[in-house]
């Protein structure tokens, strides 16, 4: 008798894991079905390059995991990042042009890019905080304000002839390595032969450091600070939060703040990558936030999600990315992969609640 | 008792109705300021550009009034138009009379169209998958569709009568000398041509066809009462005998329908199918017309008359500032900003109630 009662419960233990971490092993999944179908997919360099690739989405989806454990949604961050990089690129092209230095106008662009990426954060919660306008609508109408500002402020052409030190941030590594030779910190190598270059590693982008310190920052304020409870709070019942004596409008508004403080942050990460703003460079991200966060286990009445699920979420995406453009596939089919996985992550969600730990 | 009502009722009627007020007043305004608005030729150029966005708003209108959402009518939009498009082009190539060729093509548009609208409503209405999230899905896959199907490029080379069609017009006059209906009066001189006026364009007039019937569709059917009525209750619809699942199937499949036959009908007037890029927005556009119109998100809310009031009002704001020479992309900031004021407006006008009780 004890020995059947303990089968069945380890029994039911392991499927209860398999639901809460269906993302995780779809992730391997995933891995090792691109690594058995491509060439040299494990290797460091793609592996890498896989985390460089889920950036965006994992800021956006950072932003918006925060929104959508209140039970909100954010669907301007597409385009506030898009708002982000023509804001960041147009600062550092004037400073450029008002002769700079670029240890100056870098950091100095940065710095108003995200605090300029502060303002449609606090719009948004502004209205959904205190006038109560539905998230959908406030952010939906942030959707078209976002973009047509962008456009204005670029001009309706993105942004080029910046300065060549932002392209270094956004496509060197922390540490070089030529075994047997050298290490160094930061700084590229000079003077190395063609064959030294070739066995060189290049380990850990400094773009992925840059944006997983604050990701780290802010999964720390989500589980082990009370402004992470009360967001789960408000998520969980907004009554109960009032009478619990939370202030809810202004919880609410920092929510929308982080929301658009990360896309704008995915902003920088995206002029210093590609040394260009553009006011659509997140447009086919919204979706992908959405679906990453839902993948990580949220559900969008609120109440659930982790930062450790979006970042699965993130990296299932970016590796479906990395490995059809490394099978060769064309690279819009993932928008029907994506889609389709989105709802079965729901799906999921759905039908096996007490598989996924939410029946009780 | 009395007074609060009687107080109410003035902002109650201008809360309601503030969408129609504000539209004749950008006309006025448009009128006074921009040089060449008030034309008739720019009156019907309004028109022509906002059949595609008010089809596309009038599916969008069902489903909101049940309390859902459909975030993928522009993909699907743009789906359509591909699939119609290719099938036109690859049985032109193959010599078969354009005719057939534009008959086949829109029906198969159509068909394909109701796909999208079918999967939808069995995930929204069996599944029980949010609408918000079925159809964000359905955003991508229908886009990755249309990308495949066109390998990103435009469909061209469709029978040059596509777009000879899509651009007649129901009369054409030429002042002083000619009135004929469907067809260009004949023996046309050169020097003509600049004073012909084509008289309401065809695709305005199918367009208006097809609103006035789901207009009808939604006011003054059994069907329609129902739309309402599982959108002010799902529970009190159900109890009441209304089969919620298969009615709201048909609403997503309706949406997704008419959002097929706009992108029908822009193939005709365009020439040519492509696909819908990120920031074109149709679904923003579509559903900031019906709130702005007087829907709720909630549900239970709104009307046709309502949505195409909202399209005209984006594609009056549209039309004024190209009119004044002010670049497009200001109508994004200009929508989202009317999208909140409609929200907010909505939110403080006292209920109906109120001023009945």
């Amino acid at each position: 008798m004890p020995e059947n009662f303990l089968t069945a419960r380890r029994g039911r233990g392991g499927t209860l894991w398999l639901g809460r971490n269906w993302a995780f092993l779809f992730l391997l999944l995933e891995v090792a079905a691109f690594a058995l179908l491509g060439s040299r997919f494990l290797s460091l360099e793609n592996l890498q390059n896989i985390f460089v690739a889920c950036l965006p989405v994992l800021l956006l989806g950072m932003g918006q995991t925060f929104v959508i454990i209140t039970g909100g949604i954010d669907l301007s961050v597409g385009f506030v990042m898009g708002l982000g990089t023509v804001i960041c690129a147009k600062f550092m092209f004037l400073f450029q042009a008002a002769g700079l230095p670029p240890s100056l106008s870098i950091p100095l662009a940065v710095l108003i890019c995200l605090a300029v990426g502060l303002v449609p954060g606090f719009v948004n919660g502004t209205l959904v905080a205190r006038l109560k306008v539905p998230p959908f609508l406030a952010t939906f109408g942030m959707y078209g304000i976002a973009y047509g500002v962008s456009e204005l402020v670029s001009g309706n052409t993105p942004i080029s002839e910046l300065p060549a030190e932002a392209g270094y941030i956004g496509n060197e590594y922390i540490l070089y390595i030529i075994p047997r030779k050298l290490v160094s910190l930061i700084l590229r190598p000079q003077d190395v032969s063609k064959l030294e270059l070739q066995n060189m590693w290049t380990i850990l982008p400094t773009v992925v450091v840059i944006a997983f310190a604050f990701v780290l920052i802010f999964a720390f304020v989500l589980r082990r600070t009370p402004f992470g409870q009360h967001n789960y709070a408000i998520g969980g019942s907004m009554d109960a939060a009032l009478r619990a004596g939370i202030n809810v409008p202004r919880h609410l508004t920092r929510v929308y703040v982080i929301s658009s403080f990360f896309a704008s942050l995915s902003g920088v990460m995206y002029v210093f990558r590609y040394v260009t703003g553009r006011a659509d460079a997140g447009s086919s991200r919204m979706l992908d936030a959405v679906v990453a966060v839902v993948i990580g286990g949220a559900s969008l009445y609120g109440g659930t999600g982790s930062v450790k699920g979006t970042i699965v979420g993130a990296l299932i995406i970016a590796t479906l990315e990395t490995g059809m453009v490394n099978l060769g596939v064309p690279s819009h089919n993932r928008y029907i992969a994506i889609g389709v996985i989105l709802v079965i992550a729901v799906l999921i969600d759905q039908f096996f609640p007490e598989l996924v730990g939410r029946g009780e | 008792m009395r007074n609060p009502g009687m107080s109410a009722k003035p902002l109650a009627f201008f809360g309601e109705r503030w969408a129609t007020f504000f539209l004749l007043a950008m006309l006025i305004v448009f009128s006074l300021v921009g040089r060449n608005f008030f034309a008739f030729k720019n009156f019907s150029n309004i028109l022509y550009f906002a059949t595609t966005y008010a089809l596309l708003a009038a599916g969008e209108t069902f489903v909101i009034v049940t309390g859902g959402i459909d975030l993928s009518v522009g993909f699907v939009f743009g789906f359509v138009a591909v699939c119609s498009s290719i099938t036109m082009r690859d049985m032109f190539a193959a010599g078969v009379p354009d005719t057939v060729c534009m008959l086949v093509g829109s029906i198969v548009g159509l068909g394909a169209g109701v796909l999208p609208g079918l999967i939808n409503g069995i995930l929204v209405a069996r599944l029980r998958v949010p609408p918000f999230i079925a159809t964000l899905g359905m955003y991508g896959v229908a886009n990755g569709m249309a990308l495949n199907l066109s390998q990103g490029f435009p469909v061209t080379f469709l029978p040059p009568r596509v777009q000879e069609i899509g651009n007649s017009f129901i009369a054409y006059l030429l002042p002083g000398k000619a009135f004929t209906f469907f067809q260009r009066p004949l023996n046309l001189q050169p020097s003509d041509l600049r004073y012909l006026l084509g008289i309401v364009p065809g695709t305005v007039l199918v367009a208006a066809v097809i609103l006035l019937i789901s207009a009808f569709l939604l006011a003054r059917t059994r069907f329609g009462q129902h739309t309402y009525a599982i959108g002010g209750s799902k529970d009190a619809a159900i109890r009441s005998g209304i089969n919620v699942p298969s009615h709201l199937l048909r609403i997503y499949v309706l949406s997704s329908l008419f959002a097929s036959l706009a992108a029908v009908l822009y193939v005709f007037r365009v020439g040519l199918g492509n696909f819908t890029t990120f920031s074109s927005s149709y679904e923003l556009f579509a559903i900031a017309a019906v709130v702005i119109g007087g829907a709720s998100l909630m549900g239970g809310k709104g009307t046709i008359g309502g949505a195409v009031i909202g399209i005209l009002i984006l594609m009056t704001l549209e039309n004024g500032l190209n009119v004044m020479g002010i670049p497009s992309f200001y109508r994004y900031i200009a929508t989202g900003l009317i999208l909140i004021t409609a929200v907010v407006i909505d939110q403080f006008t006292p209920e109906r109630r109120a001023s009945s009780a």
